[in-house]
């Protein structure tokens, strides 16, 4: 851990500086960063990584305390009042906001905390949210409920510019999605099409939801206002177009990937996504490689989409050649994503491509030696492939990622 | 900034307020009617303990309500309501779009079912009487088989089991008929099912189970209150005359 930034260090430096500069040891662009860096430093209450503890910190409390007011909200005490149970969410709400102001903005003493205090205050909204449909017995499909607390959430996150608040709002929409979507197919769509489940249908609808999020990512990074607030879009997005692609390389073509009813939804997910593209191709700072990139999600969408109404479940073993161009597509894409990263100096794709990287090598592993070997030279084996793997990958990624120059981003 | 933040505040707190004061006035000014229920127990995470309320109105028989329309899933349906003696209102008919002069109530197709069965089933009890049961779904049993049938107190047939010495009192102290199949028979008939939005009772935790476990043979109404186009909301569970808000 650093030390924290003293005012004597401060004024030290700009007094030793100048006479750098004089002495032609530093250029003046190089004193005006230096000074910057420390300035920043200093206001930030100390280094990287102590801001980064205060941070998660704040965030892992918010989140406690707020899970704590809707396991409250669960609870339904039926000899609280419901003016008092309302009381509960309003008062609370209302000071979590105030406070979480006042430390941040007017005050400026802990900003982080401050942070904390209004993310808290965001899941006390979403925990009033339930407590209403509790009282009223709205039914347990209740999917208004996460689509209006993301609604109420934001605009406050791209007014503070909050990554918190975003990602809080980017996963209630998606638990709409699951829930709305879930309502708009008969009880016989879940039914399992032989050994694959009916919850198959929804890969394809997530996986657009990714693709959506990845583009509306890269539109943000796109426009200097919103550039701070472009990582939960695209971390999010990523993540579940990797996780929900993950599952195309399994042997599930026995059964849907997604259901013909829901196209207002694959219609809308593919019009955003195509729109963030647009969004993207009119701003001004577009990131290195775009171009590929775009044609890349493009091809997945094309993929998704006849996955989607195209596709009719293969009989017997004729899954074999689908599961294998499965593989490969995903392999390719784990690899352009991994080259974006690398052209981009961008921590995430490279993060997430070698994790989904490590995960297909592991889950073929089992698939293709499980029956090969003894069990006790397959676990050995696997064993020392993933330990040795893992020690290479790892160095390989601090490797990558060190080359990196990001500044820290926060909330 | 400042205001700016203090009026999304303010628009949070009037979401929550609006969603309250529009169920409040709901409350107050819809029409309150007395449905029949049959609870199952499940959990929801978001909003704790809750009782699952399969309504009467809940399973319709198209054949016996003369309804030869086909209907979609999530199609919007007014079930045209018939007040009985006993103060609660059952199925009288189904129309696809706003009935004027009757009751009725607002509800969305789940499924329809072209090939379900309504069982009728001969018991005959350690007497010799002979007593005709309908449940509302059948497993493999066969003629010459104990089973003891749970009723509730109109007499119709909430559960029922297989007559086993390690299992007993299978009706947890309710009325019951106990006795050999005498005879099965099956009539095919169309079945739709529809959801009114008002399936989910919600109590304090823990207590979900006491009702689900004390209902044998209870008397079990909801009471909706219905908005002018027929959608319900659920305002109180009565167990035996008592009251659950």
């Amino acid at each position: 851990m650093g030390k924290k930034i003293d005012r004597g260090f401060a004024r030290k430096l700009r007094e030793e500086i100048e006479i750098w500069e004089q002495e032609g040891m530093v250029s003046p662009i190089l004193k005006d960063q230096i000074l910057a860096y420390y300035k920043m430093k200093a206001r930030l209450g100390g280094p990287a990584g102590t801001g980064k503890l205060i941070t998660a910190l704040s965030i892992l409390g918010s989140v406690l305390a707020g899970v704590g007011v809707i396991l409250f909200v669960a609870a339904n005490w039926s000899a609280i009042p419901v003016e008092g149970k309302l009381a509960v969410i309003f008062v609370p709400m209302a000071a979590s906001y105030a406070l979480g102001y006042l430390l941040r903005y007017e005050r400026g003493d802990f900003p982080r905390v401050g942070a904390g205090f209004i993310l808290l205050g965001a899941l006390i909204f979403g925990a009033g949210i339930f407590l209403v449909a509790q009282i009223y017995h709205l039914s347990v499909h209740f999917a208004n409920g996460p689509l209006v607390w993301g609604l109420g959430v934001l605009p406050l996150a791209y007014l503070l510019r909050f990554k918190t608040l975003l990602t809080l709002s980017l996963i209630v929409f998606l638990i709409w999605l699951g829930m709305e979507t879930h309502s708009w197919l008969p009880p016989e769509a879940f039914e399992p099409s032989g050994p694959v489940p009916g919850e198959s249908k929804f890969i394809s609808l997530y996986f657009m939801a990714g693709l959506a999020l990845w583009g509306l990512g890269l539109m943000h990074r796109g426009y200097e206002g919103f550039r701070k607030i472009s990582d939960p879009y695209i971390v999010l997005g990523i993540l579940c177009t990797f996780g929900t692609g993950f599952l195309f390389t399994f042997d599930l073509y026995g059964g849907h990937f997604g259901a013909p009813v829901l196209w207002p939804f694959y219609l809308a997910l593919s019009v955003l996504f195509l729109l963030s593209l647009f969004g993207l191709a009119l701003s001004s700072e577009k990131p290195s490689g775009w171009v590929w990139e775009v044609v890349f999600l493009l091809v997945l969408l094309g993929l998704a989409l006849y996955l989607t109404f195209l596709f009719s479940s293969l009989p017997g073993k004729g899954h074999r050649d689908f599961v294998l161009s499965a593989n490969l597509i995903f392999a390719l894409a784990v690899l352009i994503v991994l080259f974006l990263g690398y052209l981009r100096e961008f921590p995430v794709y490279v993060n997430v491509a070698l994790l989904f990287f490590v995960l297909d090598v592991f889950v073929r592993y089992f698939d293709f030696f499980w029956e090969l070997f003894p069990r006790s030279l397959f676990f050995i084996i696997g064993g020392l492939i993933l330990l040795t793997g893992g020690v290479l990958l790892e160095r390989k990624r601090r490797k990558i990622l060190g080359s990196f120059r990001k500044p820290e981003d926060e909330d | 900034m400042r205001i700016k933040f203090f009026l999304l505040i303010l628009l949070q707190i009037l979401i929550l307020a609006g969603m309250i004061g529009y169920r409040h006035y709901w409350v107050e000014t819809g029409e309150k009617i007395m449905l029949r229920v049959s609870p199952v127990d499940p959990r929801d995470l978001f909003r704790g303990d809750y009782v699952h309320l399969a309504y009467e109105i809940s399973s319709l028989d198209l054949d016996r309500l003369s309804v030869k329309e086909v209907f979609r899933p999530r199609e919007k349906v007014y079930v045209i309501l018939e007040k009985e003696p006993d103060d609660t209102w059952k199925a009288a008919g189904i129309a696809k779009s706003l009935p004027s002069g009757k009751k009725f109530i607002q509800g969305m197709v789940e499924f329809e079912k072209k090939d379900s069965s309504r069982w009728e089933i001969t018991l005959k009890d350690d007497l010799g009487n002979l007593h005709p049961l309908s449940p509302r779904w059948w497993s493999e049993m066969h003629p010459g088989g104990r089973v003891t049938f749970c009723l509730d107190r109109r007499g119709r047939v909430t559960s029922f089991a297989k007559e086993e010495p390690s299992r007993k009192d299978p009706c947890r102290g309710g009325p019951s008929l106990t006795g050999v199949i005498a005879d099965i028979k099956a009539t095919p008939f169309r079945l739709l099912q529809v959801e009114y939005g008002i399936e989910s009772f919600f109590v304090q935790e823990g207590k979900g189970r006491d009702i689900e476990s004390g209902r044998a043979g209870q008397d079990l109404r909801a009471e909706a209150v219905l908005r002018k186009d027929g959608k319900a909301m659920l305002k109180s569970l009565w167990v035996d005359g008592k009251a659950f808000h």
